[in-house]
């Protein structure tokens, strides 16, 4: 642990890390740009997992609301990605402290697990390939699971600055 | 009775005290209500707009996605609204003279007379024209964003 936090402070002390903490406007934009970028992909999402949870849109057929939604998800988590990697790169050390941002990690990593069990198992099913009215209940819970792990990484995620380290 | 007097008298009112000083998670909450409406808000107004310019849904008609997203967007506002003023009321020495917060209402402001002006009309047409959705779109999406950067700049200026 005490190498990570060593690579970690030597990040942070980076001329780039240095340069986005103290800019005046650097640090709001990069954040600006994290919020809009996670509004389209988490909030898109939310909206799939709504629909998969049957009680959104109910009469577009499964497969529109997944294929036709996903290129706006991968551009707003490339946002996302990109300017989280900048805000982390200005305060590593700080970050590797904060139980909030571990907790988001966390979270995080479970989500992607979640949705790559429904990508490549869940959706592979016939009911669910061909957007049939009636599919397995495992659907349901997957857009369950989804819809609860990305809000709680947006909560850990605003939390960041609450909790004390 | 200047604003600064107005200003100070709602900063010591009780509802005030109670957000402010009871403890700093119920800020965080408020925080987090603000981020969690504004995401229901913007997606949703992302995903209508999607449909308008023919780029999701396209077999579908308009009206009916436009329907039940735009509940989602009144959701979105609502928690928005509420959660905010709540914020302002805590503390609204802070946020008055916030340069950022200014510019941020003036940003609210012009989202909202855009969304009834062009956007609603767009989405309640059953084919509006291309070249009016897209403007519609554009110009929506283009202020809703440009109030939540604006809004995140708040706490740094």
């Amino acid at each position: 642990m005490s190498t990570l936090m060593a690579l970690a402070e030597q990040i942070e002390a980076s001329s780039m890390g240095v340069a986005i903490a103290e800019s005046r406007y650097a640090y709001p934009i990069i954040e600006g740009i994290h919020l809009v970028g996670l509004s389209i992909s988490i909030g898109l999402i939310f909206l799939t997992d709504l629909r998969l949870m049957n009680v959104f849109l109910k009469r577009v057929p499964l497969q529109d609301m997944l294929r036709h939604l996903r290129p706006y998800v991968i551009g707003g988590f490339v946002a996302v990605f990109v300017s989280g990697g900048l805000l982390f790169w200005s305060a590593a050390a700080r970050m590797l402290e904060s139980p909030a941002f571990i907790a988001k990690m966390l979270f995080m990593v479970l989500a992607c697990i979640n949705a790559l069990y429904f990508e490549f198992v869940i959706a592979q099913r016939e009911p669910v390939k061909q957007s049939h009215s009636v599919v397995p209940s495992s659907v349901r819970y997957a857009g369950f699971a989804s819809l609860s792990l990305w809000t709680l990484v947006v909560v850990c995620g605003r939390l960041i600055p609450y909790l004390p380290s | 009775m200047s604003t600064h007097d107005v200003l100070t008298w709602i900063q010591d009112s009780a509802l005030a005290h109670t957000i402010s000083k009871t403890d700093h998670l119920v800020g965080a909450g408020l925080q987090i209500v603000h981020v969690m409406g504004l995401v229901a808000l913007l997606a949703s107004l992302v995903l209508i707009s999607l449909h308008l310019l023919g780029l999701a849904f396209k077999h579908h008609p308009t009206v009916e996605i436009a329907k039940e997203s735009t509940r989602l967007v009144w959701w979105g506002l609502t928690l928005t609204a509420l959660s905010g003023t709540l914020m302002f009321i805590a503390t609204p020495t802070l946020y008055f003279y916030n340069p950022a917060f200014r510019l941020k209402m003036v940003l609210f402001f012009v989202a909202v007379v855009v969304q009834l002006a062009l956007f609603r009309r767009a989405a309640n047409q059953t084919s509006p024209t291309p070249s009016f959705a897209k403007v519609s779109v554009a110009v929506s999406l283009a202020a809703w964003f440009s109030v939540a950067m604006a809004g995140r700049m708040i706490g740094f200026i």
